[in-house]
């Protein structure tokens, strides 16, 4: 194996996640529908309306680690953010029919990082990431990047929900199963997880974010040890420290 | 026509939680009193158009004034269609 290019350690101080299938969820939140987040109780009800079920996971999952009026620096990252929205907009227009104002503001790549900006009130610098082939790795690089810049704690939100059946997937590794969201605390030191990001020689093809997401979750979840993870068609480690 | 007015506002800004009763006719749409935004404005303005066939053009006309309340969006309608 060729030896890793070290490129940054940090701490996860605390992260949440929802997802639709069961099996990847905290057993916490397990009384809940399975397939539609509950949206936090302090947000305006003309607010919740304009939650899809992806912004619900997204917000469900941000919760989780984050208290109202806690703002923090923020990176989103989404394969295909609202993608259905602009797919029943583009099928609006082929049956002759007007725009909706609204669905067209909530279905562009950062409408819920806007969203979010008015819930929380967060005016703090907020990116949204398209990563594409590159997967979940530019979020944490984003981040990575904003806490060298002094960023005391910056919160990393990754979310995926399954693509219309419209769109062709094969025979890329580019959709996922179930919809999921995962929100993370990261910081330069701390009491956290202590976590090192690499960058490795590319090999091969694992997939897009909704692919790597899950699998993510998964290495969080199995505690301590030092298990690694490696998504090596994408160049990018991840191991506990 | 304002009950009218009140059951498109409910169904095509997804207050679910609002009947006609609750709206005032002569309380404020925007901001104060219902606390709709300008996103909702533009959805109302489209759903106007479509239903009755008024378009209110946002250049020539004071918008904040047509939908003050129910009662002057429904008086603007009533005046544009005769």
């Amino acid at each position: 194996m060729p030896s890793a290019l070290k490129v940054a350690d940090f701490v996860l101080n605390d992260w949440g996640v929802w997802a639709s299938d069961s099996e990847s969820r905290e057993t916490s939140c397990m009384h809940s529908s399975p397939n539609l987040a509950e949206i936090p109780g302090f947000i305006p009800k003309l607010q919740q309306r304009r939650l899809s079920p992806l912004a619900r996971a997204v917000f469900n999952a941000i919760d989780r680690c984050i208290k109202p009026g806690e703002n923090l620096p923020t990176v989103f990252s989404s394969a295909h953010g609202e993608v259905g929205k602009a797919l029943a907009m583009l099928e609006t227009i082929r049956d002759g029919e007007e725009l909706s104002p609204t669905a067209f503001s909530l279905s562009v790549h950062n409408a819920i990082a806007g969203l979010y900006s008015i819930a929380y009130r967060n005016q703090q610098e907020i990116t949204v990431i398209a990563p594409g082939g590159e997967a979940i790795g530019p979020a944490f690089a984003e981040a990575l990047g904003m806490l060298q810049e002094g960023a005391a704690e910056v919160l990393v939100v990754l979310y995926d929900e399954p693509i219309a059946g419209f769109y062709p997937v094969a025979p890329f590794a580019l959709n996922g199963e179930f919809t999921c969201a995962l929100a993370m605390r990261l910081a330069l030191a701390g009491k956290g997880m202590p976590l090192r990001l690499s960058r490795v020689p590319k090999n091969g093809d694992a997939g897009e974010q909704p692919v790597q997401l899950p699998l993510f979750v998964d290495f969080l979840r199995r505690g301590d040890g030092g298990a690694a993870v490696d998504f090596w068609g994408r160049g990018w480690r991840w191991e506990k420290i | 026509m304002e009950n009218e007015l009140k059951q498109l506002i409910i169904e095509t800004l997804d207050l679910e939680d609002i009947g006609i009763d609750d709206i005032d006719s002569g309380a404020a749409l925007f901001n104060e009193g219902l606390g709709l935004d300008s996103i909702d404005a533009l959805e109302l303005g489209l759903a106007i158009r479509k239903k009755y066939n008024v378009k209110i053009n946002a250049e020539k006309e004071d918008v904040a004034k047509i939908f003050a309340s129910v009662s002057a969006l429904a008086n603007y309608i009533q005046s544009a269609r005769t």
